[in-house]
């Protein structure tokens, strides 16, 4: 994750002509490494540190137009490119799939201008831009998740204006939340949101976890990896560090719930502990089917392998199990919650 | 085995192109030159320009080609490029007074210094389809007019007299607004490129947000002040158009030089809603945009006055107002909703059937037997 930064070069460089016959540029002839200007690039890692420091907190910076349509992943695209140098290997995942079109589209992008290897397995990419999944194999240290972000702000739902929602966030005052939280139990006995559920980060700013399911929810807390969340359009960089405390908001008698499926196990690989999405066949059926592609390709070859397989016998995992009556519960309480118990569930069929 | 997937990806990404690149040259007839599109369609490589912050005719042009007529499109394709070059430097702030005039009327006077000009416009042109157009010819009609040629006249503009009569509030000059600090007279502008907008927005950003706005957003908008969901009514002092002079300092001897003009459009309007009791003056608005689109920059030039009111209508609300305005935005946004969704539509089918569920147990237990009482019904 590091330019190619000549210093040598600008020494012995007798004048400004010989300094640029001499940059010798990996990517796309024409433009500059990685796409974008090096002040750019400078200017979303720093918005991206100012967020690692304050966990939680939208940093706003100057998003810049991006070849790719605004709202189609343009802060994900600016921030991995700002990361990404030539030593990276970098992943691209678009709601749980390598292969959906714009996640290949951004993936060519990378490629081309930033001249990085690419790779569809989780736990050899240093990089993965990703919308609205976190990965069902348990992220390391030495990995960035970088989440696509649509709307910034999870008081967005309460009040559109981010000018007094900013003021909300510098008061800690969430009683507008708790409150429509609460008239949704009054309406419906339950919490009917959905995707992009609210959570309180390090005790202090409240977050839009980007539109992943309840079901990633949890991998927020306490993970070994940093997770970066970024906005072209709404040019807001947000971050949650590695080892961060994030809690989803919920009431003591009404519990914060992932998904639940009508089926407990994925109808490719027979995993019990991945986030399944429905799918109706041509001859009327329903079937239910791993989300992460990638993971339930190895699950397939090798149904025994755990979520943590690459972790060297580290019994870390993440993530609920399929089967509502194992219990599980997330209440913010880290460490009791890695899921259900034992570390190769999941996979025993 | 994910690599093949992934080259399936990108072939049929190329493919779609290839598809999309068919349907503009599969006609008989011959290809458009981009010389064609600039001299003829004039008006889109405007807007183009416009809403894609970036004067560059041929470049328009060849966007216009590229996005085979959608001007959402084209002005996005200038966009992108526009946010790759380097910047050489600023030009120096210039009087719209020394515009190249060659439209000019003003609604607000019968007549004005320099008089009205009515110029090239379709305004009072009765809309007939005009079929002689299928067989056009090209032949010029003003090709035997016997007028003398002359330079276009360089205008006083007309709001420097109610200006020089005390009778408009200047935004600009005012010290007691916020704003005016990071706008005032004589300090750099905002530039919306380079630093991201918060609210309250220096008036220097709503500026240029809206001269870079969506035509038909900056319309609807404008109109909805019009209509009745706001106040503004103006009266335009003037709108005009001609060649605005780009002046830069020469980097050596430090004089300023003209190196080139940009086709523009004004808008100046007043309001007659007064900024203060004690003192009543008009409030102003104001609208520039890039190439021939008047109807932009009057809808430019109600938002401008609509955002100073800062009042209840919709338009008047800055942060609405630049939120929504904006083309690019706006229509990536509403597009993004052909990615795919399933996971997301996985977790709210998941809510749906939960609650579905709770009720109906709920609506068992308080009553045992439903089926009955529907019968009855």
């Amino acid at each position: 994750m590091t330019d190619k930064c000549g210093v040598a070069a600008v020494a012995e460089a007798e004048s400004v002509d010989d300094l640029l016959d001499s940059v010798t540029d990996d990517g796309l002839a024409g433009y500059n490494y990685a796409y974008l200007d090096e002040h750019t690039k400078r200017e979303v890692r720093r918005a991206t540190l100012s967020a690692i420091a304050l966990p939680g907190h939208q940093v706003p910076f100057a998003s810049r137009e991006m070849p790719l349509a605004r709202g189609w992943g343009t802060g994900g695209i600016q921030t991995s490119l700002s990361l990404l140098g030539p030593d990276d290997t970098f992943k691209v995942i678009d709601q749980g799939s390598d292969e959906s079109v714009n996640a290949a589209n951004i993936r060519r992008l990378a490629a081309r201008t930033a001249n990085v290897e690419t790779t569809t397995d989780a736990t050899e990419a240093s990089v993965i831009q990703t919308r609205h999944r976190i990965p069902e194999e348990v992220l390391d240290d030495d990995q960035i998740l970088v989440l696509q972000v649509p709307i910034t702000d999870p008081l967005r739902r309460v009040d559109g204006s981010d000018d007094a929602n900013r003021r909300r966030h510098a008061h800690s005052n969430y009683s507008k939340m708790w409150v429509a939280l609460y008239e949704n139990v009054v309406e419906y006995g339950e919490i009917k949101l959905s995707s992009r559920y609210p959570v309180l980060v390090g005790d202090r700013y409240l977050m839009d976890p980007s539109p992943i399911p309840r079901w990633d929810v949890p991998k927020l807390d306490d993970a070994d990896n940093l997770f970066l969340f970024a906005a072209g359009r709404e040019a807001r960089i947000y971050a949650v560090p590695p080892h961060t405390e994030v809690e989803p908001l919920a009431f003591e008698d009404r519990q914060f719930q992932v998904e639940r499926f009508p089926e407990h196990a994925c109808g490719n690989c027979g995993s019990e502990d991945t986030f399944l999405t429905e799918v109706e066949t041509d001859d009327g059926g329903r079937v239910y089917a791993c989300n992460d592609a990638s993971f339930c390709e190895k699950r397939r070859a090798d149904p025994s392998l755990s979520k943590a397989h690459h972790r060297n016998g580290d019994g870390h995992t993440w993530g609920p199990p399929t089967d509502p009556s194992v219990p599980y519960e997330s209440d913010g309480d880290s460490g009791e919650n890695r899921g259900p118990a034992g570390p190769n569930r999941g996979g025993d069929e | 085995m994910g690599y093949v997937a992934v080259e399936a990806g990108e072939d049929v990404i190329q493919r779609a192109e290839e598809l999309f690149e068919k349907q503009r040259v599969v006609g008989e007839s011959d290809q458009i030159s981009v010389e064609q599109v600039g001299e003829q369609f004039s008006r889109l490589t405007a807007q183009a320009m416009s809403e894609g912050g970036l004067y560059a005719p041929r470049l328009a042009a060849i966007a216009v080609k590229q996005a085979q007529g959608d001007t959402a499109e084209a002005a996005f394709l200038l966009r992108a490029y526009r946010s790759t070059l380097e910047r050489w430097g600023t030009s120096v702030p210039v009087e719209t007074a020394e515009v190249f005039t060659t439209r000019r009327v003003s609604p607000a006077y019968k007549d004005v210094p320099g008089g009205q000009v009515l110029g090239a416009t379709k305004d009072y042109t009765q809309r007939l389809l005009d079929f002689e157009l299928i067989d056009d010819d090209g032949t010029d009609p003003t090709g035997d007019w016997d007028v003398e040629a002359e330079d276009p006249p360089r205008l006083r503009n007309v709001m420097e007299v109610l200006r020089e009569d005390g009778l408009v509030y200047d935004p600009e000059r005012d010290p007691d607004r916020d704003d005016d600090a990071s706008s005032g007279a004589g300090t750099e502008p905002f530039d919306a490129t380079r630093e991201p907008i918060t609210f309250p927005a220096p008036r220097s950003a709503v500026l240029q947000e809206l001269a870079r706005g969506e035509t038909g957003a900056v319309t609807a908008l404008g109109y909805s002040e019009l209509r009745g969901y706001g106040q503004v009514h103006p009266t335009l002092g003037e709108v005009r158009t001609g060649d605005l002079p780009v002046t830069i300092e020469h980097p050596y001897t430090g004089d300023e030089v003209e190196v080139t003009t940009a086709a523009v459009t004004e808008t100046e309007c007043v309001v007659p809603i007064y900024e203060k009791s004690d003192d009543p003056q008009f409030s102003f608005g104001y609208g520039l945009v890039f190439g021939r689109n008047e109807r932009k920059t009057i809808g430019m030039s109600i938002l401008d006055a609509a955002i100073q009111l800062d009042g209840e209508g919709a338009a008047q609300d800055a942060e609405f107002v630049l939120d929504v305005v904006d083309g690019i935005d706006s229509f990536g946004f509403i597009e993004h909703l052909k990615l795919p969704h399933y996971v997301t539509f996985q977790s709210i089918l998941d809510r749906i059937r939960s609650i579905r569920e709770r009720s109906a147990a709920a609506a068992d237990e308080t009553d045992p037997a439903p089926q009955e009482v529907g019968a009855d019904d």
